[in-house]
């Protein structure tokens, strides 16, 4: 079981010449992130109209702030007719009614602030909803000044061979207007026209709109389907080169006038493709890896190592001052894209046997349903999320292990009420049961009398506890958040390993991705007579010699080990 | 004093690593530098095809090869296509190997091979030999894949042959021990086989390894084993095959010896299962339908039927000490006819053999001198088929064989009553 003769370093990152320039380098905020995801209709409900609000949020802070995050990412909550979960605008610069005021957000904000968390907001630049009054004025009539803000054409035969993403509802990119007679582009619903950014009117209105948020205090963007801003004949009309112009132009105005903000790019493609949203470290600060997190879920399975290797193999290096945005579940569908049909075949498999659980090219469930409720893999998979290498993000309710209700339709099922307590609609409202925006997931073994905040917090041994100590573990050492990752190659490749180091601090995680026991020798003569720390439990183990180092490890276990030179 | 492992510390730790798989495949090799890398990867690519979410691995065990072949195996990586995107299998597919302290052996080979079949759990083997040159991965997954899908216990390969090909097979070794066994497997002899990890287990626990008989041929037992304790055989219909011009194969009389020995092997240690049967089954046969192609020149006959002359007199006292008075008399007969008008009859062909077998049994002589006595007899009866056939269509030649399989069956009453004669 000794290490076979490849080289130990699959993938590694620059370490940085100076790491104590970085360390004090606030703008570098983002890196050091760990992002909880919400949306503010499903969290708390302080006017008792059965819809979050952002009273209700506020008044959960102080939980988040517990629980070790350091920012929040809110799903869209500007007005919207809700066909698409707010990701059809109908205004950006305001609040959603159901959600409280632009007072009321204001409020939120610097009370998140104050507890040292900063608010990430969604900023939809691709299209708007059609009742958008952008577009009511460009359907109007071809006339209108603003009709040149979408894409219209008197066919649909243009930029043909572009593929559908919304494959279970579309038919086609282009949808017919029935006032201005002519079609529209739209790469989504076909309620959520494509914004035209070829006008740089469009990109001026888009720069007003970020303005308004900055100058409140927003600390970054979330910018969702970036690939898709510019069109062009012959090209599939992802990732241009004028995409990224744009967003370089937004880059820019943003480090002049907001030093610190941050852009998080939502482009789901493979990495050396999302590689190109990066730049010279001059477009996005942070993208998510979207190839990796199927790839988590498929090694666990498969109780091999050997997909989340690979796919970091694939992962180009990033500037610097860049970050890769790492999760495990979100408000979305759990996307397989990215993934051969080979493997979306394994995962429809293994994690979505009832087709009900399928939707899009993908599998709309929450992660501890996923598991199987299994614990040791929830704590195993979020064990990962955290110690590799990027900024993690935490979906709501994960920490707590809530479930899903794949029957609600679209991918409303993991977006069911916050489970506060075991009483009344969970504590997420007081209104009748029958107002919730949503029902309560509510059977026996996710239902919120099982699965609630209020009990969690009671016990010392709970998933929430677990997951306070291991943010707690995360956020105390740095090394985790912007050091390098050196993967180790043990011969037991139902063991994933890797040091994680910056400068004279090193962290050595091992894991046991087997339902099984499993021995694993490793190769630390790079750490030769540096002492292991165990890093939840403070324990020493033997010293590292000359011999390869000999671990056990029981089904799904994990270490997270400080190497001390003592 | 404890037994000695035949398994070395490193091979046991590589397989520690592994653990648990469903897929096995082994490669003996000796020797074969020139095509072992082109093998490994078309196991590779079967499994990644094939076999996408099966636990797999490759086992290389050598016979101490002298050229670069262990090299090669331990130097030679997945192959990756430029450009891709995504996984290139969904799981690791492993690489072991190990090497055997002793001479170059297909039986210590396949120990090694059963063995850490057995200690994987795997569910289905195969065994690839790098010297064949005509491998392709769907062979791979036609030998797997019966085993692994249809609960078969082994699987036996199926060739395309000229006319002329495998004449060693079509005139003695497939119908006879069709006939003796039961199951109708063409080719219980060969380089490429499938079996079960139930069928790897109990080859394990048989105290067989030392046998020569089994040194140098195990397939065959293997199959007549599981013929022998109940488990389902099959065949699959791979394709012409090809070998390295670098593997010259044995000689007539090794071939002679390695075969005919072992097949008069399995009948002695398998007398108490073949003793009561008649008729034979046919086994399941997957892929296109078995047929011999219409090419393929005639071999030399040149010294075919003097050698067939000479051995029946220079072996004379011999081959009186093996066959019947009877038969000798009329092998000794035709040895005297006009070679162009010779013929060697079906019935006297099956009833010699038979008579070889049963004086195997009783040891009339030195087995493998016995065995090396066929050779000249086995010259006549080929001398005689090719007179018959160079001309015949390749349907008439597959007719003609499916007769002397019958001849052979027909027979059988005469083998076992020879088989338990006093004398």
């Amino acid at each position: 079981m000794q290490d076979s003769p490849t080289p130990p370093s699959i993938v590694s990152q620059p370490q940085p010449e100076s790491s104590a320039l970085l360390l004090h380098d606030e703008n570098l905020w983002y890196k050091d992130a760990v992002i909880y995801q919400l949306h503010v209709r499903t969290f708390c409900d302080s006017n008792a109209d059965g819809i979050g609000d952002f009273r209700g949020l506020t008044s959960k802070l102080d939980y988040l702030q517990e629980l070790g995050i350091n920012a929040i990412w809110l799903l869209p909550f500007y007005p919207s007719p809700l066909r698409d979960d707010g990701y059809d605008i109908a205004d950006y610069t305001s609040v959603h009614p159901s959600y409280g005021t632009l007072q009321d957000f204001k409020d939120f904000l610097t009370a998140a602030h104050n507890r040292r968390i900063r608010v990430i907001t969604e900023m939809v630049v691709n299209h708007t909803s059609d009742q958008h009054p952008w577009f009511q004025e460009s359907r109007s009539s071809r006339e209108n000044p603003k009709r040149d803000w979408y894409v219209w054409s008197d066919t649909d035969n243009r930029y043909q061979g572009v593929r559908i993403i919304f494959v279970d509802t579309e038919m086609s990119n282009w949808a017919w207007d029935p006032i201005s007679k002519s079609y529209y582009w739209h790469r989504f619903f076909n309620h959520q026209p494509d914004l035209n950014y070829d006008n740089p009117a469009v990109r001026e209105a888009m720069w007003e709109v970020m303005k308004f948020w900055l100058d409140i205090g927003v600390d970054g963007f979330r910018l969702d389907a970036v690939p898709y801003l510019i069109e062009r004949d012959g090209t599939s009309c992802e990732n241009l080169p004028e995409t990224h112009e744009i967003v370089r132009d937004f880059r820019k105005r943003i480090d002049l006038a907001y030093p610190g903000k941050m852009l998080l790019a939502e482009a789901n493609q493979w990495p050396a493709d999302v590689r190109s949203y990066f730049g010279n470290g001059d477009e996005f600060h942070m993208a998510f890896h979207f190839p990796l997190m199927p790839r988590m879920f498929m090694a666990v399975k498969l109780e091999d190592r050997k997909p989340i290797i690979e796919i970091l193999e694939q992962t180009p290096q990033i500037p610097e001052n860049c970050q890769w945005c790492i999760f495990l579940r979100n408000h979305d569908e759990l996307t397989l894209e990215m993934v051969t049909d080979v493997e979306r075949d394994y995962m429809y498999d293994e994690y979505a046997v009832d087709k009900a659980m399928r939707i899009n090219l993908g599998i709309r469930r929450r992660l501890a349903p996923m598991l199987e409720n299994d614990r040791r893999r929830v704590e195993l998979l979020t064990g990962m999320l955290l110690s590799m290498p990027g900024t993690p993000i935490i979906y709501y309710g994960d920490e707590i292990g809530m479930g899903d209700n794949i029957y609600l339709g679209d991918r409303n099922g993991v977006r069911t009420p916050m489970q506060w307590n075991g009483g009344w609609n969970a504590g997420f409202s007081a209104a009748d049961p029958e107002r919730l925006y949503s029902p309560l997931i509510s059977n026996p073994v996710y239902g919120y009398q099982a699965i609630n905040v209020d009990s969690q917090r009671r016990s010392a041994h709970s998933l929430l506890s677990w997951t306070k100590s291991v943010i707690q573990t995360r956020n105390a050492f740095r090394v985790f958040s912007r050091g390098s990752i050196e993967f180790l190659n043990p011969s037991n490749h139902r063991v994933l390993a890797y040091v994680r180091r910056l400068g004279e601090e090193k962290v050595l995680i091992v894991n046991n991705l087997s339902s099984s026991a499993q021995a694993v020798e490793l190769n630390l003569q790079m750490y030769k007579r540096h002492i292991p720390i165990e890093m939840f439990g403070r324990n020493l183990f033997p010293r590292i010699g000359d011999l390869p180092y000999l671990l056990t490890l029981g089904p799904y276990q994990f270490y997270w080990f400080r190497l001390r030179r003592l | 004093m404890a037994e000695e492992s035949f398994l070395a510390d490193d091979f046991i730790r590589q397989l520690m690593s592994v653990g648990e798989v469903d897929l096995l495949v082994g490669i003996p090799s000796y020797n074969n530098a020139s095509t072992i890398e082109q093998t490994l990867h078309s196991v590779e690519e079967s499994l990644r095809q094939s076999f996408v979410r099966e636990r797999a691995v490759i086992l290389n065990v050598d016979g101490g090869s002298g050229d670069e072949t262990r090299q090669i195996v331990e130097q030679s990586s997945e192959r990756r296509d430029a450009g891709h995107k995504g996984l290139t299998s969904l799981r690791t597919i492993h690489r072991i190997s190990c090497m055997y302290d002793r001479s170059p052996s297909q039986g210590l080979a396949l120990r090694s091979i059963v063995a850490a079949a057995d200690l994987l759990r795997a569910r289905a083997c195969a065994v690839i030999s790098p010297a064949t040159t005509s491998l392709t991965p769907s062979w791979i997954a036609n030998l797997l894949r019966p085993v692994y899908r249809e609960g078969l216990d082994f699987v036996a390969p199926l060739y395309v042959r000229s006319r002329f090909q495998g004449l060693l097979a079509r005139e003695l070794l497939y119908p006879m021990s069709r006939a003796v066994f039961g199951q109708r497997i063409r080719e219980l002899y060969s380089d490429e086989w499938g079996f079960s990890g139930r069928l790897a287990s109990q080859c394990l626990e048989q105290d067989v390894w030392r046998e020569e008989a089994v040194r140098t041929r195990p397939e065959a037992w293997m199959a007549i084993l599981a013929n022998g304790a109940g488990l389902k055989c099959g065949q699959y219909f791979l394709g012409p095959k090809t070998v390295s011009p670098s593997a010259t194969g044995p000689d007539i009389v090794e071939a002679i010896r390695q075969t005919v020995g072992n097949l008069f092997w399995c009948m002695e240690t398998n007398q108490g299962y073949w003793m009561g049967r008649s008729n034979s089954q046919s086994v399941s046969t997957f892929g296109p339908e078995h047929e011999l192609s219409a090419d393929g020149i005639p071999p030399s006959q040149d010294k075919m039927f003097d050698l067939f002359r000479s051995g029946v007199n220079e072996l004379e006292p011999i081959l009186a000490s093996i066959l019947a008075p009877d038969t000798h008399a009329q092998i000794k007969a035709i040895a005297l006819s006009d070679r162009t008008k010779f013929r060697f009859a079906s019935e006297l062909w099956v009833k010699t053999l038979y008579e070889f077998a049963a004086s195997y049994h009783r040891a009339v002589l030195n087995r493998d001198h016995l065995v090396q006595a066929l050779v000249p007899l086995y010259r006549g009866r080929v001398y005689s088929f090719l007179l018959e056939h160079a001309n015949s269509s390749a349907e008439a030649m597959e007719a003609q064989s499916e007769i002397l399989c019958q001849e052979f069956e027909r027979q059988k009453a005469y083998l076992v009553e020879r088989w338990t004669a006093k004398n």
